[in-house]
């Protein structure tokens, strides 16, 4: 935005700080309390002993960890397995998708091969048939394959994480090659000049030079996984021992919502937590990463 | 740099090929006895060209290209294609298996009583094999031990008897308590002790059986089920099951093709088409309206607190991108008990109970507004971003020809803003088009709408309406019309991102 230098030079007296500043605070202060209300809620009765949705107060009158015993202590919605499930397939999922992704951008930014602008185009194409809205057949197709292949069975978290990495090259493999293509071609010149191997410059050159970009991709992926519900809920739905915190915690909406507040929100919370902290550490990165298209476009 | 031992990568190499190859060459020969043709050619020739690019010295490229796209072409391309197919066929609960297992499951579960007498029974435990095995009473008195395997007659002597008739003790075996029969009754549903001649004994009660017989047989040249006790005939019908002159049906049914007719139910069936008209109609407005709503407010405050002279910029920023960075599964479900009719806090402060989730327009507008709440923070920071790349020559230019800040903001900075971050707001919404988890898990797509017969609901976007279709208990499990939805959702999709591309001159750019 421009900057009008006769303004910053001089202080701005009271009355002018009231007229012109003093307005976009109040709108800055109510926008973040309508931001911070649910997450400050939710902490409340996460640490409310009281645990129902109904008696809840802002600040909680026997502040206490009962909810978080209530949570660890119910075999039937097993809470810390479903953690476990949900880091297990989150981080797996980041590295592959990442993998995937980054391994053939680097073909398509480096080599000049018969078939590439094809690839390109295919795997644009390919885009435009996201895998959420083929959540019934990749279930019936699962299910006969599950026959035959134990770990693509329904209800395994094996079967998750290759149908997720089935999705990685339509994701990232685009954008990292726009990365890719800023890097320039001297370094792998002057390598190969030293005896690396295309394997070698790709792992010990490439990849360290993208590392902040990578990290990015993988952080994003790992948000991702966490928080997709549709196609997870399909391939596990029916396990309750393989469950992701996504789809086990819905369990919680259900008749007795009101009972289950308490738990739920204990839950929540620390499944929550490291995201936000994670995400906000990085969060210039994660910008950048997000106007990525934009700036391109 | 040094550059010198490639062994390791070669030894790691040969061991994941290896790898590869030993599970090619156990799991289709197991694909094979299924008779998942499709997957056995695919899995054989994956492996042979992986083995062809990884062993060959030249192919460098295709190295690093062909192990993502066999997996895309397996998970997302197949089932793309797939929808089309199942698109086309009657896939559903009831209509699972192929024909020739179905037809099998048909005759092996069929079992009529063979008269309605029963006979003592006593479940008991082979001291030998901890088997579970029935110690029945026949009709003329003597007893037998029978598993699902095989009935045996046994000695009289071995069977001790209380006074009031019942065993007590059988040699070889350890009779169960009541308590101990009833801890593993899963177990009897299907316990059918075959005595020859198609009939067998099956449990009716903790201590009685019944005597059973197959009644259905197959006539494969004249393809037709016929019931051997009654004499009826079952045929098949156009719609894979089994039915008699009488329109009885035999469960289950096996998957066929029937051509247009789930396209044609959705298009002509009152049941659906009103339902979906309505489903496809809120799809739109949904999508557009959090995607006007979010940009504006996200606009509007990165205007207001991207003044040059404010202090503390940086925390509002923070601050404001926590709905962004919390999970949303999450986030939603806590808006679905502060929603909450009797007991949420927003009708607590209100002091009514406002049915927020289960009146149509209320429900509408409660998905929009934590839409608002989960969006407006992406759409505040991709604003600022822009905002603060706005050429400054424009804006002052704009400033010495005497534009208002009214006229300043709508003539100039909302277009270049607009224009900078059209790609963007495409993409969002096409996000918000299938965006699942923010209907369902804050309504269930409900409240229901009455005359879908309980399937689709006033907030039911395409994909969980689709979602209800195939997965959702009791009604659902309708996989061949839900595919049919979804190929339309694919058409709306795909033509989105062709928009889209062109927008960005994606292709044109292609290098």
């Amino acid at each position: 935005m421009i900057v009008n230098e006769l303004v910053r030079q001089k202080p701005l007296t009271a009355a002018q700080w009231t007229k012109r500043i003093a307005w976009r605070h109040a709108v800055g202060i109510f926008a973040v309390a309508f931001a911070l209300f649910p997450l400050v809620w939710m902490i409340s009765a996460s640490f409310d002993t009281i645990g129902s949705l109904s008696a809840q107060k802002l600040i909680p009158n026997n502040p206490g960890l009962e909810n978080f015993r209530t949570l660890f202590g119910n075999p039937d919605q097993p809470y810390l397995t479903w953690l476990k499930n949900s880091i297990i397939i989150s981080s797996a999922n980041a590295v592959l998708q990442m993998f995937i992704g980054a391994t053939a951008a680097y073909a398509l930014s480096r080599f000049r091969f018969k078939g590439r602008k094809l690839t390109l185009m295919t795997i644009l194409v390919v885009q435009m048939f996201p895998q959420l809205l083929a959540a019934t057949s990749i279930f019936l197709m699962l299910a006969d394959l599950g026959k035959s292949i134990p770990f693509l069975a329904l209800g395994q978290t094996s079967a998750l994480i290759i149908v997720f990495a089935g999705g990685a090259l339509g994701i990232n493999a685009w954008m990292l090659k726009g990365f890719y293509d800023t890097i320039p071609a001297e370094i792998d010149e002057s390598a190969k000049v030293d005896g690396a191997s295309h394997a070698q410059i790709y792992f010990r050159i490439i990849l360290p030079l993208a590392r902040p970009v990578l990290a990015v991709i993988t952080l994003l992926s790992f948000i991702g996984t966490m928080n997709e519900f549709l196609i997870t809920s399909v391939i596990l739905g029916g396990n309750q021992k393989s469950l992701t915190l996504a789809v086990g915690m819905q369990q919680y909406i259900d008749g007795q919502y009101s009972a289950h507040w308490g738990p739920f929100a204990a839950g929540a919370l620390i499944a929550s937590v490291p995201v936000m902290i994670l995400f906000l550490y990085l969060q210039k990165h994660v910008v950048a990463g997000l106007t990525a298209g934009a700036n391109k476009g | 740099m040094k550059f010198g031992n490639k062994t390791p990568a070669l030894i790691a190499k040969i061991m994941l090929l290896g790898a590869l190859n030993a599970f090619t060459v156990w799991c289709v020969p197991i694909l094979i006895s299924n008779k998942t043709w499709l997957f056995a050619i695919y899995f054989t020739i994956s492996t042979l060209i992986l083995d062809y690019v990884f062993l060959s010295k030249k192919r460098i490229a295709t190295k690093y290209i062909v192990p993502g796209t066999i997996l895309l072409l397996m998970f997302q391309v197949y089932p793309a294609i797939f929808t089309g197919y199942v698109a086309f066929t009657n896939y559903s609960n009831g209509h699972f298996l192929d024909k020739e297992t179905a037809i099998s499951v048909m005759v092996s579960n069929s079992f009529a009583p063979v008269g309605n007498t029963t006979n003592y029974m006593q479940v008991a435990e082979d001291n030998l094999n901890g088997k579970t095995t029935l110690i029945i009473k026949n009709d003329d008195g003597t007893f037998g031990a029978g598993t699902r395997d095989v009935f045996r007659p046994l000695p009289d002597s071995d069977v001790t008897l209380s006074s009031d008739g019942r065993i007590m003790k059988v040699t070889g075996f350890r009779t169960l308590s009541d308590d101990e029969v009833f801890a593993i009754l899963d177990q009897f549903n299907d316990f059918k002790v075959p005595i020859g001649n198609s009939k067998f004994f099956s449990v009716t009660d903790i201590n009685a059986v019944e005597l059973v017989e197959q009644n259905l047989s197959y006539d494969a040249t004249k393809d037709q089920v016929t019931d051997i006790l009654t004499g009826t005939i079952y045929s098949p019908n156009n719609n894979g099951s089994m039915i008699s002159a009488a329109g009885e049906e035999i469960e289950p049914g096996w998957t066929t093709t029937v051509g247009w007719r789930n396209f044609s139910k959705v298009i002509n069936d009152e049941r659906y088409r009103g339902p979906m008209l309505q489903v496809l109609a809120w799809t739109f407005i949904y999508a557009g309206l959090v995607v006007l709503s979010t940009f504006f407010l996200g606009f509007l405050l990165a205007l207001v607190l991207n003044h040059p002279r404010m202090k503390s910029k940086k925390i509002y920023r923070t601050l404001l991108i926590v709905p962004y960075a919390m999970p949303s599964v999450l986030s939603t479900l806590v808006w679905a008990g502060m929603f909450n009719q009797d007991n949420g806090i927003i009708n607590r402060v209100l002091g009514s109970p406002i049915p927020w989730l289960s009146d149509p327009w209320l429900a509408k507008f409660a998905v929009l507004l934590v839409q608002l709440w989960a969006g407006t923070p992406y759409m505040f920071l991709i604003c600022t971003g822009a905002i603060q790349s706005l050429p400054s020559e424009v804006i002052e230019a704009a400033q010495v020809d005497g534009a208002s800040p009214r006229q300043l903001f709508s003539k100039i900075k909302l277009p270049l803003v607009l224009m900078t971050l059209a790609p963007l707001l495409i993409a969002s919404y096409a996000y918000n088009f299938s965006n699942f988890g923010a209907i369902y898990l804050l309504t269930g797509g409900g409240p229901t709408i009455i005359s879908s017969g309980g399937i689709a609901g006033h907030t039911d976007i395409l994909i969980s309406y689709t979602y209800k279709m195939a997965f959702a208990a009791g009604k659902g499990n309708d996989y061949g019309l839900a595919s049919a939805v979804s190929f339309f959702n694919f058409l709306l999709v795909a033509s989105m991102s062709i928009y889209s591309f062109k927008k960005s001159r994606t292709i044109e750019n292609m290098t």
